[in-house]
């Protein structure tokens, strides 16, 4: 299953079980089933529920004036692309760019976030998600041997990526309200991206890529009745993923759902 | 909680530690690009302090050279034998050692100053000039 098949199935399931939670108890008659899983013990969901617990209780105590803080699930679609500067780089290495494709390029992401308001006024999010990034690769320069080679470049830059995420957004209540179920906010703030994929072969001979990178993240939510959360970030590279001489700035717009922990489990 | 922060310290640390990063990285690469593969000469290039001169093979029956993953090489003027891939004072190099068809023992270095998935510029020096070789896969 190709990881676009594996990010679909996955979403699925998502809006399956968030359709569940919208439910309303009342409404329905409760079936034998359900009335069994409240009762029955499941390891997992009393896991997640103490884990819940147990960092709210936490942060409770080390963060005094953040109050409110609940858990989401998120999970959506990223659209990627590196830009290349080369520089004055070097290697003994030169890789045809004919069919270099400079597009933004689909990826996924998951975690989890939390979010909360500081002093009871300032309403704040962090997020921490694992993002399988593949990006199109936009090489601002490129050199040729003509009539030999063609337009080429000695840095060839890497397509697919495993990072850890972790973001922390400012978020802002947009005073537009097309009615009582909806809210709009508009978050911004960093992103430290940790790169967990190893290199290419290609990249491997001068160790090119940085582990970390810092991004600004900036983006607009849709907040239907606390049912979910409809986002779309854009996040722009602040620092260069890879090491000097080589400047590559990778930027995403991310698409994707949020769900409270509490209405899953 | 106390113990979550271990777990997540610990698990970032293992996936941010454990890479494949080698320092035999670039000669490796330079045998996956030039292994398994026909090397057509396209163009040859003679640079003294009289000038350059060029000769080009396109559309012609060329020289042509095949370096296998085994290490083995063999060439279009019947040359048999091995070769390694090899960085001597910063510079990669192709060493070959092989016999001609009389058996008669045989071993050059070429110097690689660029290589791709379907070309490669290869070069010696001779006495004041400087030789350079353009290969391609496609002839």
């Amino acid at each position: 299953m190709n990881p676009l098949k594996q990010f679909l199935v996955f979403y699925c399931l998502l809006g399956a079980l968030q359709v569940q939670a919208q439910q309303s108890p009342i409404l329905k008659k409760q079936s034998l089933k359900s009335i069994d899983s409240a009762v029955l013990l499941n390891p997992f969901r009393d896991k997640v529920q103490a884990f819940n617990k147990s960092i709210k209780k936490e942060l409770g105590k080390v963060f005094i004036d953040f109050k409110g803080n609940d858990i989401y699930l998120f999970s959506g679609i990223g659209l990627s692309k590196q830009y290349i500067n080369t520089g004055s780089y070097n290697a003994n290495f030169n890789y045809d760019l004919a069919n270099n494709k400079s597009a933004f390029k689909p990826g996924y992401f998951a975690g989890f976030r939390i979010d909360g308001i500081y002093k009871e006024k300032h309403l704040y999010s962090f997020g921490f998600g694992l993002d399988r990034i593949t990006t199109g690769n936009d090489y601002a320069s490129s050199t040729s041997l003509q009539p030999f080679l063609g337009n080429f470049s000695r840095f060839k830059a890497d397509d697919q990526f495993l990072n850890l995420s972790i973001a922390a957004h400012y978020k802002k209540l947009i005073p537009f309200k097309p009615n009582e179920r909806s809210k709009f906010y508009i978050v911004a703030g960093p992103a430290i991206d940790t790169r967990l994929s190893g290199q290419s072969a290609d990249n491997l001979v001068n160790n090119n890529y940085h582990r970390f990178l810092l991004r600004a993240e900036i983006g607009v939510e849709y907040e239907n009745k606390s049912f979910y959360t409809l986002f779309m970030h854009y996040k722009q590279g602040v620092t260069s993923f890879t090491k000097s001489p080589v400047s590559t700035h990778l930027n995403s717009i991310d698409i994707g759902l949020m769900i409270k922990a509490s209405d899953l489990f | 909680m106390k113990k979550f922060i271990i777990t997540t310290c610990t698990s970032l640390f293992l996936f941010t530690s454990c890479n494949k990063d080698t320092t035999g990285a670039e000669v490796s690469l330079a045998y996956q690009m030039i292994s398994e593969k026909v090397w057509y000469l396209d163009y040859s290039q003679t640079t003294s302090s009289t000038g350059t001169i060029t000769k080009t093979y396109l559309g012609q029956s060329t020289y042509f050279v095949k370096f296998l993953k085994n290490l083995t090489t063999i060439d279009s003027d019947g040359l048999n034998g091995s070769f390694t891939v090899e960085k001597s004072n910063g510079i990669l190099q192709i060493h070959v050692k092989a016999k001609t068809v009389g058996s008669t023992n045989l071993e050059y270095i070429y110097n690689i100053e660029t290589v791709g998935a379907n070309n490669m510029i290869l070069y010696y020096l001779n006495a004041s000039s400087t030789i350079k070789f353009y290969y391609n896969t496609i002839h």
